[in-house]
């Protein structure tokens, strides 16, 4: 019997950013992963919570008052 | 003649009546400001190059069109520093970095451009820190405590202007470093609306959230600074196509019937202390005194600023710099590269969940400007006054979080960066022990002249802008 779908969880722990940096060749210290890691689940979710309706636009209006 | 002292203390829109009333000429005031150079930087070290050989023939040259009748308005003849992140056709832009030593630009960054248009004396590059953001601290010290951090990243135009070694300077503001020095400097400084300042030739932090602005002594000179460096420029995509009005213009109109709001839970959070707050509410009495209507506003959404900039911010810089720091990464410094380098551990769908985070912010602000007519948010530009060099990354002792000043400052600075919003910063008063402390009106886009007139109107009600800090180099 297949197993049930299991979703992956979106956030990314800062061992799997450890990991890309080092993929990527790049020097980041553990504990700026670490902080890295805990702003990206702030962003993660976020996303999930708050932002479905809500497109990537930055368009300046000059008319906040009409 | 004037003597240099009385020269070098006019505020920009003083030097210019002087010009004109044929009181003084440029050479005379570039010649006041090279002395004062001269006094100065062996201590302060506002400028990272001096173009020496060209400013006497500029300013001679200002003269002569003054004689002519050529009028370029009010920074003719002034001479004018210029952060190092602007390109400068054939003046050395280094911006920090020693992967950009002895570069020499040839063509001038638009902003540049318009200065000279405007008659300007292009005095000098101002320091900043590496790639105006920095794992080292430059050697620029400020004269109101050479013990404490002098502001950044716009960190020499800061301390030429509160050093009376410039008259006006151009900072750029991508995370607060127009603002930041100008609270600690005791200076008006102005993230104009995203757009309206081009960025042509301005080597990029984060491309949508650098904004490029003034900084300056008094708020009428800012204005002016602003009116002459504005407007679209085809050379840059984010430029808007907005009229550039008369930013001093109305600008003693005062602030009857000003709508000001001030998110108390937000800005006034417990990471700012006393003397900030005291002065905060100082301005914001005073302003109700003069007419203002103060109106207490809650806007949850800021919560969601640190996070989201800081992701943007990061992703922006590593596109920009990926390239560059793999053929030179030695040069950078290991700070500024892993900076530099962490946005590449970003998803690309977390990057698109920040922009749409911003554009949540963004909204949320727009609706809390319309919702209650405001003309403008005020709060404390930053929560702290100048901490101490070497306190500057550690943990406060008074917040049990953690927060370093750094973190601080953030909090504070970053919703304008995020919002595209204009945001002012300017003096409102002083620590016990007589450090500079400034205030900050947040408006809305394209409105910076509703900006100017309140924090004009403050001004005046003040000697701030007047009190001069420690002679300590001479």
């Amino acid at each position: 019997m297949r197993k049930p779908y299991q979703p992956p969880d979106s956030a990314i722990s800062a061992d799997q950013l450890a990991r890309l940096a080092e993929l990527l060749r790049l020097e980041i210290s553990e504990d700026d992963l670490k902080a890295l890691s805990d702003q990206l689940r702030v962003i993660d979710a976020l996303e999930a919570a708050e932002l479905r309706d809500m497109p990537p636009i930055l368009k300046m209006d000059a008319d906040w008052h009409d | 003649m004037t003597d240099t002292r009385s020269l070098i203390n006019m505020s920009i829109s003083e030097a210019a009546a002087a010009l004109r009333r044929g009181e003084t000429t440029s050479v005379a005031l570039t010649e006041a400001i090279l002395v004062r150079i001269k006094e100065t930087e062996p201590t302060l070290q506002a400028y990272a190059t001096l173009p020496l050989d060209r400013v006497l023939a500029a300013a001679e040259r200002a003269d002569r069109e003054l004689e002519a009748g050529r009028d370029r308005g009010p920074l003719h003849g002034i001479p004018i520093g210029v952060k190092d992140n602007c390109y400068t056709k054939g003046i050395l832009t280094e911006v920090g970095s020693k992967a950009m030593q002895g570069f020499v630009p040839d063509y001038d960054a638009t902003v540049v451009r318009k200065l000279y248009a405007a008659g300007a004396i292009l005095i000098g590059k101002t320091r900043c820190h590496e790639w105006s953001c920095g794992g080292s601290e430059p050697p620029t010290r400020t004269p109101w405590d050479l013990e404490r951090f002098p502001g950044g990243s716009s960190i020499g135009s800061g301390v030429a202007l509160t050093a009376r070694s410039a008259y006006g300077a151009i900072g750029t503001d991508t995370g607060g470093s127009i603002r930041i020095p100008a609270s600690i400097n005791n200076l008006v400084g102005m993230k104009a609306t995203y757009g309206r300042v081009s960025a042509y030739g301005v080597l990029p932090l984060a491309w949508s959230l650098d904004h490029v602005g003034p900084l300056t002594r008094t708020v009428r000179d800012n204005a002016f600074m602003l009116g002459a460096i504005a407007g679209h420029d085809p050379n840059d995509a984010n430029s808007a196509r907005v009229k550039v009005p008369d930013f001093a213009a109305g600008i003693d109109h005062g602030v009857r019937d000003t709508r000001i709001g001030i998110d108390r839970d937000y800005f006034m959070y417990p990471g700012v202390v006393d003397s900030v707050r005291a002065v905060t509410e100082a301005v914001i009495a005073d302003l109700a005194r003069l007419g203002a209507d103060i109106i207490e506003v809650s806007l949850p959404e800021l919560a969601l600023t640190r996070e989201t900039l800081i992701t943007i911010r990061m992703v922006e810089s590593a596109s920009y710099h990926r390239h560059r720091i793999r053929e030179k990464g030695h040069l950078y410094s290991p700070g500024t590269r892993a900076t530099l380098q962490m946005g590449e551990v970003v998803l690309a769908t977390q990057y698109v969940a920040a922009l749409r985070a911003r554009e949540r912010f963004r909204s949320a602000m727009k609706h809390l400007f319309r919702r209650e007519k405001l003309d403008a948010l005020i709060a404390p530009t930053i929560p702290v006054p100048a901490p101490l060099l070497e306190d500057v990354w550690q943990p406060r002792d008074d917040m049990a979080n953690g927060e370093t000043p750094t973190a601080g400052f953030v909090h504070h600075v970053y919703p304008a960066n995020l919002s595209g919003q204009p945001a002012i910063s300017a003096p409102g008063g002083f620590t016990p022990e007589g450090l500079p402390v400034g205030y900050q009106l947040l408006g809305k886009p394209f409105d910076e002249a509703t900006l100017y007139r309140i924090a004009y109107a403050y001004e005046q009600t003040s000697d701030w802008r007047r009190r001069q800090p420690p002679q300590v180099y001479e």
